[in-house]
């Protein structure tokens, strides 16, 4: 065959991917880039497949071999020795037991669930909301159109009491629903994302819209979080604001309603 | 030679000669899209030998994990490059089974008497995604954090076992203090082998039923023996297989984590975007309606219907398929002959359609991105898309349908054309011979 190539481009492509492989050796044993040691494993691996490729091709093996089928068509069960099935060796009974052993192997799996005690939030009447850098706040800390993530104090990190603090422009606070929930603009909610559950990142100020980057749900700030746009279905829970003694920040309790996605247990 | 010593070896205790040349002597057709199939099982290779050597440096504790992935790439090339091998082999491992699994389903392969494997296959790519889901949640950054919760959030979508579910896969509820050590397990023991599994059953029923082919003649296997020349070929695919993951990780790097930092819960990329072989679900979880029904008093988790009901609907399809398109042909035989897709509208349509929904899906995973990129308000594309997605994958069915039987048509015609008799001549031997037309 004409199409053939010369062996000694095979032999070269051996020789290649033998001293490809020793380079890789030597510039993985001095700490070379990334690049340098994977191009010439590379190397090694292309030069092994051409000489692979090229001796196949080489043998001029025919590729129209035949090899009959067999054809696996029914044939009727013979009878089996003893022919079981007519004495009711198989019987319902034996349905009821595999059912016996089945539920042994499910009780386990079902008592993995652990007891937690239902976690739900940290936030109680009077906890000052710090920042994940353990900071409090006092009412005018945050400048107007400023959000921050905060926490309950000696909670910081507690995933499921993670809260937005937003303080909104005057303007705004008097159109505002749950106007009494605010304190001077400041107004809370669960950072949490009623949907799938992503941190509820991102503040438009000019529409005052919180944004999440996950699916895109977007939530009314001044109508009390409620989703106006994409997936989710239920508004961002409210903590209701205070300021104590001292001036800092604190809640009036607990979140409006559960925190995060939906399960089908949530009665609300 | 080496190789016969090692068969007389085995033959002489366990009579292993007669399976030895069984296999020797195997056919296998020959036709490039028959290699599919093989470069996954050559990428599955490859994420076996560098996983085992990533769970040497691995940490899987919630606070040694990110720490343990970042240290690996800064300390050595070679760390550098076994975590991008094995991120880029999941790629084309995932990428090779879906273009395999289209063969198999465009040509009609997985009809009678091969639905079985055609179940074993679609299990091991739900198993390879799922792999390949866990894997990239391992190093537990801002980014796959984010998706371990998304994916928290659709189970607890679970009807009745949700809250289970949660409870314990986290060791409590999100983000649980076991969430990493179960991810691992997951990860390194489970969904791997249960893959070995599979693909072991898979191979062997391939070997005991024998290859489908493209050649017209039923009674026979025909293509090239596997020894030494297919056996050739199979090393050369190997050695290919792991050049071009080996440029891929060299070139790009993957999910560079360190670039993002480790999960915290209350921080977020932006885009967040999952791998590319599960941003379909992420698209289905934005286009989602925003609709929160009742049912038995329960509200309903807005995530069930595109998380649970509808891939589940989808797989359930695909799983039963080989019997949907027997009972729409009508056709009970069995078939080792492919044909081309152009035979089978409707499956061809389906098929396109099911592509067309899946890409439409993936590419809604982008809307916020595009929104930007295009100025238009994300809110007009998600109403786009929620339209785009049904009404497009049916256009595209439909087109794919009529298209399939335009050709079908054509072809038959074309055959037919070619046997008609335009005239008799006269031959030597006293008798008559048909003409022909010409055809270009
Ligand atoms: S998690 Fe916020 S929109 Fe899905």
């Amino acid at each position: 065959m004409g199409d053939d190539l010369p062996r000694s481009l095979t032999r070269a492509a051996v020789v290649t991917a033998a001293l490809a492989a020793l380079g890789a050796a030597l510039a993985a044993f001095v700490h070379a880039s990334p690049a340098l040691v994977g191009g010439l494993a590379a190397l090694v691996a292309f030069a092994t497949a051409f000489a692979l490729a090229a001796t196949a091709r080489a043998l001029h093996a025919p590729d129209d071999v035949r090899e009959p089928r067999t054809v696996h068509a029914t044939r009727a069960l013979e009878p089996l020795p003893g022919d079981v099935t007519r004495r009711g060796v198989f019987d319902r009974f034996w349905l009821y037991a595999a059912g016996a052993f089945a539920v042994l192997g499910i009780v386990p799996f079902v008592a993995l669930a652990r007891n937690a005690a239902p976690s739900g939030t940290k936030w109680r009447a009077g906890a000052r909301l710090v920042t994940p850098d353990g900071v409090a706040l006092r009412a005018d800390d945050l400048a107007v159109g400023g959000v921050e993530t905060v926490f309950p104090e000696g909670h910081v990190s507690d995933y499921d009491s993670t809260t937005l603090l937003l303080r909104l422009p005057s303007d705004a606070v008097g159109g505002a629903d749950r106007r009494d929930w605010m304190h001077d603009g400041n107004v809370a909610f669960s950072k949490i994302c009623t949907h799938a559950g992503c941190p509820v990142a991102l503040y438009r100020q000019a529409s005052l819209e919180l944004y999440c980057p996950c699916h895109q749900s977007v939530f009314d700030v001044v109508h009390a979080a409620r989703p106006v746009s994409g997936p989710a279905t239920r508004a961002l829970p409210q903590l209701a604001l205070d300021v104590d003694p001292e001036g800092y920040l604190i809640a009036r309790g607990d979140f409006s309603g559960p925190i995060g996605p939906d399960s089908w247990g949530r009665t609300a | 030679m080496i190789v016969r010593r090692a068969a007389r070896f085995f033959d002489d205790r366990f009579g292993t000669n007669a399976a030895v040349r069984y296999v020797a002597t195997k056919v296998f057709p020959d036709h490039w899209s028959f290699y599919l199939g093989e470069f996954a099982l050559y990428a599955f290779l490859m994420l076996v030998a560098t996983g085992i050597w990533l769970t040497f440096v691995y940490d899987p504790s919630p606070a040694g994990a990110y720490r343990s992935v970042v240290e690996l790439a800064r300390a050595t090339p070679v760390g550098y490059l076994m975590r991008q091998v094995h991120h880029w082999s999941a790629v084309v491992f995932v990428a090779a089974i879906l273009l395999h699994m289209a063969r198999i389903f465009f040509t009609g392969a997985f009809r009678k008497p091969r639905e079985i494997n055609w179940v074993v296959g679609l299990s091991m790519l739900v198993l390879a995604s799922l792999t390949g889901f866990t894997g990239y949640s391992l190093p537990y950054d801002v980014l796959s954090g984010t998706g371990l919760r998304i994916a928290d959030a659709v189970l607890l979508a679970v009807p009745f076992a949700g809250g289970w579910l949660e409870n314990v896969f986290n060791g409590g509820q999100f983000p649980g203090p076991l969430l990493i050590s179960h991810l691992y397990t997951f990860h390194v023991y489970f969904l791997p082998i249960a893959i070995a599994g599979l693909l072991a059953a898979h191979l062997g029923m391939m070997i005991y039923q024998k290859h489908t082919q493209f050649v017209d003649e039923p009674a026979n296997v025909v293509g090239r023996r596997f020894w030494p020349d297919y056996f050739l070929r199979a090393l050369a695919a190997l050695a290919l297989t792991a050049g071009v993951v080996l440029v891929l990780a060299s070139t790009f790097e993957i999910n560079p984590i360190d670039e993002i930092g480790p999960y915290l819960g209350w921080t977020v990329p932006n885009p967040a975007t999952p791998d590319w072989y599960a941003a379909f679900l992420d698209g289905a979880l934005r286009l989602g309606p925003a609709i929160e029904l009742r049912l038995f008093g329960h509200p309903v988790p807005a995530l069930f219907w595109p998380g649970i009901v509808m891939p589940t609907i989808v797989l359930g399809v695909l799983l039963a398929w080989p019997w949907i398109d027997a009972w729409f042909a009508r056709d009970v035989e069995a078939h080792d002959v492919l044909v081309p897709a152009s035979r089978a509208p409707w499956r061809t349509g389906f098929g396109c359609a099911l592509i067309a929904a899946g890409t439409l899906l993936t590419l809604a995973a982008g809307d916020d991105q595009q929104s930007l990129a295009l100025h238009v308000p994300i809110g007009a594309l998600l109403v786009a898309y929620q339209i785009l997605v049904p009404f497009g994958s049916l256009a595209v069915g439909v087109l794919a349908f009529v298209f399939a039987r335009e050709t079908a048509i054509r072809r038959r015609d074309r055959a037919l054309e070619a046997e008609r008799v335009v005239g008799l001549r006269r031959n030597a031997a006293g008798g008559f011979d048909a003409e022909r037309p010409e055809i270009a």
